[in-house]
This record gives structure tokens, C-alpha cells and sequence, in this order.
């Protein structure tokens, strides 16, 4: 029996090791992304307008481009460029895209950056790479339920399972339950 | 060492070469060997469908949040088809807009009411961070997309 809860605990102890860096990563990641409705969890964006004096109308695609980008001082490289209506034109250079109205002139800039380490975050958390780092996820998953049911049985008396850790375990289960209770009862 | 480093730079340079002909790849391998031009759909709409499409274009939009949508310029003037894959199987970075997208989906009629409409704006601008007056829709419509399937991005 003691060999038993003490191989638990080296168990415990050193997958606990192996966890700690992807815990992080999801744990930041996950608070990120659960208030998705509030902000941007993977780019900052700065949005900006300003309204020309006049805009030459008569001018083609290209040639408004250039006209745009001289305009606003923009010297980033030009990706591409679309007309979404008669009116309006959408100029696409790294990190910015620039909508141009003719008729309100007004020239809007949307530029972007990737949030530092965050965005690397979530794009582990929500399985971009796919492929291996899917099983390396679900090897993950399996680490946290085994901490999870070894940590019940880590200490024995009335701090373990039977005593306090009873109580503190049933808390656990009950959160989601009243929710779901709530939400779906 | 030197040998190592040597290979090392030309595995590299091919991967390069292979990644710069190919372009990023996106959720399933596309399968469809002929293009179908985008405008081509929307004029036919009850023909297509339904059926799995393979369209080529410009992206000129992003979902901004999730990445779970792109807005493909049509070959005919003023005209865009979305994109639209399920939330999670692939994301689609800002970076992507204004490059050229290779996509495969299937193409669907989508026949909304007014209340609908006004849901989906008020979603999109939500999404996007953006305003939206209610009253600027007016009644309902039918609307063209594709169910994204897959997609190389150059």
C-alpha cells in the first residue's frame, strides 16, 4: 500500500514537471481566447481615418493606388488591390489594409499585428499546426486527468480524500453542474 | 560539420522552392482539377448548388477573430464570395489578405429573411469591431457561399 501511493507520487510529481510548460501555454491561451467577444485575442489593430481634400475619381486602379499611398505617406510593400463598388477601393500592403471611399473621401487604415506570444499560444491551444502536435495534445489531456485522479490520493488522513479533499473534490464537480443545471435544466 | 551545414542549406533552399511553388496548404488536399470562375457560379446558382467547387482569387477579407472565413474576389468587378470553413478546422491568419487563394468547397444558395440578415450583420461587426445600423437592412435576400473544404494560399 505504501509503495502504491509512493509510486503515485513520483508519478505525480514528474509528469507534474512535464505539464507545467503546456498548462501555462493552455491556461494563457485559454483566458485569451474565452473573452474573444471583448478584444482580439491574436492581433492588435489599429484602425485610423482621415478625409482627403478631393480625390481624383477619373484615375484607374493603379494609378489611384499610387495617388492613396502618396497621400497617406504609406511606403509599405503593396500587395494588391480590389474595388468592392464603383466608390470605394481596398488596398492591401503588409500589415495594413487601406479602404478608400470616394465619395466621403475618407481613407481608412486597419494595421495589424500579431500579439507577442500570445497568438503562438492560442494557435497551439486551438490545433493549428494539426498533424502531431493533435496527439501531442491528447497526451496532454490524459497527463491533466491522470494529475488530476493521482493528486485525489497524494496524501492520506484528514487533508486526503476521505476528509477535506472529499468536500474540496465535491465542490469541483458541483461548479459545472449547477451551471448546467442553470443553462440547460 | 561543414557537410552538415552544406545540406542543411539545401534542404532548406528546396523546401523553400517546394513552399514558394505550392503555397500554404489549408485544410483538405484539393481534389478538384478544373477551376470554375466565380462569377460563373453566382449567375447559375441552382446549378452548382451543392456541388464541390474549386474557385481561384484574390482574398480581399479576413475574419478578423477566429480566422473561420475569407472573402474571395470574384473575376467579374465589384463581386466577392465568402468562404466560410467550420470554426477550428482551419484558421486563417490576417496576414493572408491580398494573397491569391486556390480554394476548394462546396457552393450553396442561402435564401435569408430580413431578421436573419440583421442577426449575421450584427454578428459580423461584432466580429470585426465595427458599427451597424439595423435600419440599412431592409428586407431579406439570397446569398451565395462556399463551405470551405480546403485552400492554398500563394
Amino acid at each position: 500500500m505504501r509503495h502504491w501511493r509512493k509510486l503515485l507520487r513520483v508519478l505525480h510529481r514528474d509528469i507534474g514537471y512535464l505539464a507545467v510548460g503546456l498548462t501555462l501555454i493552455y491556461g494563457i491561451s485559454g483566458i485569451a481566447v474565452n473573452h474573444i467577444a471583448d478584444w482580439n485575442p491574436n492581433y492588435s489593430i489599429q484602425k485610423t481615418t482621415i478625409v482627403l481634400d478631393s480625390i481624383p475619381k477619373h484615375l484607374g486602379k493603379d494609378e489611384m493606388t499610387t495617388f492613396i499611398l502618396q497621400a497617406i505617406g504609406e511606403t509599405g510593400n503593396v500587395k494588391n488591390s480590389f474595388r468592392p463598388s464603383p466608390n470605394e477601393l481596398e488596398i492591401f500592403v503588409e500589415g495594413n489594409t487601406i479602404s478608400v471611399n470616394y465619395d466621403t473621401k475618407t481613407v481608412t487604415q486597419e494595421k495589424f499585428n500579431p500579439r507577442f506570444f500570445i497568438k503562438e499560444t492560442n494557435d497551439l491551444h486551438l490545433n493549428k499546426p494539426k498533424g502531431i502536435w493533435t496527439y501531442i495534445a491528447d497526451l496532454f489531456a490524459v497527463a491533466l486527468m491522470f494529475l488530476a485522479l493521482t493528486g485525489l490520493f497524494i496524501l492520506k488522513g484528514k487533508n486526503g480524500i476521505t476528509g477535506r479533499g472529499a468536500w474540496l473534490t465535491a465542490v469541483g464537480f458541483l461548479i459545472p453542474l449547477i451551471f448546467w443545471y442553470i443553462f440547460y435544466g | 560539420m561543414k557537410k552538415i551545414s552544406v545540406t542543411t542549406v539545401i534542404l532548406v533552399l528546396i523546401s523553400t522552392v517546394a513552399f514558394a511553388q505550392n503555397g500554404k496548404k489549408y485544410g483538405e488536399k484539393i481534389s478538384v482539377k478544373e477551376k470554375t470562375n466565380i462569377s460563373t457560379l453566382v449567375a447559375n446558382p441552382d446549378k452548382y448548388d451543392g456541388k464541390t467547387v474549386l474557385v481561384e482569387g484574390l482574398i480581399v477579407d479576413v475574419c478578423e477573430k477566429r480566422g473561420c472565413w475569407i472573402e474571395i474576389a470574384s473575376d467579374k468587378e465589384f463581386q466577392k464570395l465568402r468562404f466560410k470553413v467550420d470554426d477550428g478546422v482551419i484558421i486563417f491568419p490576417m496576414e493572408v489578405k491580398g494573397k491569391t487563394v486556390l480554394a476548394q468547397g462546396i457552393f450553396e444558395k442561402q435564401v435569408f429573411t430580413k431578421e436573419q440578415l440583421i442577426e449575421q450583420a450584427k454578428h459580423h461587426a461584432e466580429e470585426q469591431g465595427t458599427k451597424f445600423n439595423p435600419s440599412s437592412i431592409t428586407e431579406g435576400k439570397t446569398t451565395y457561399r462556399l463551405k470551405g473544404l480546403g485552400a492554398v494560399i500563394r
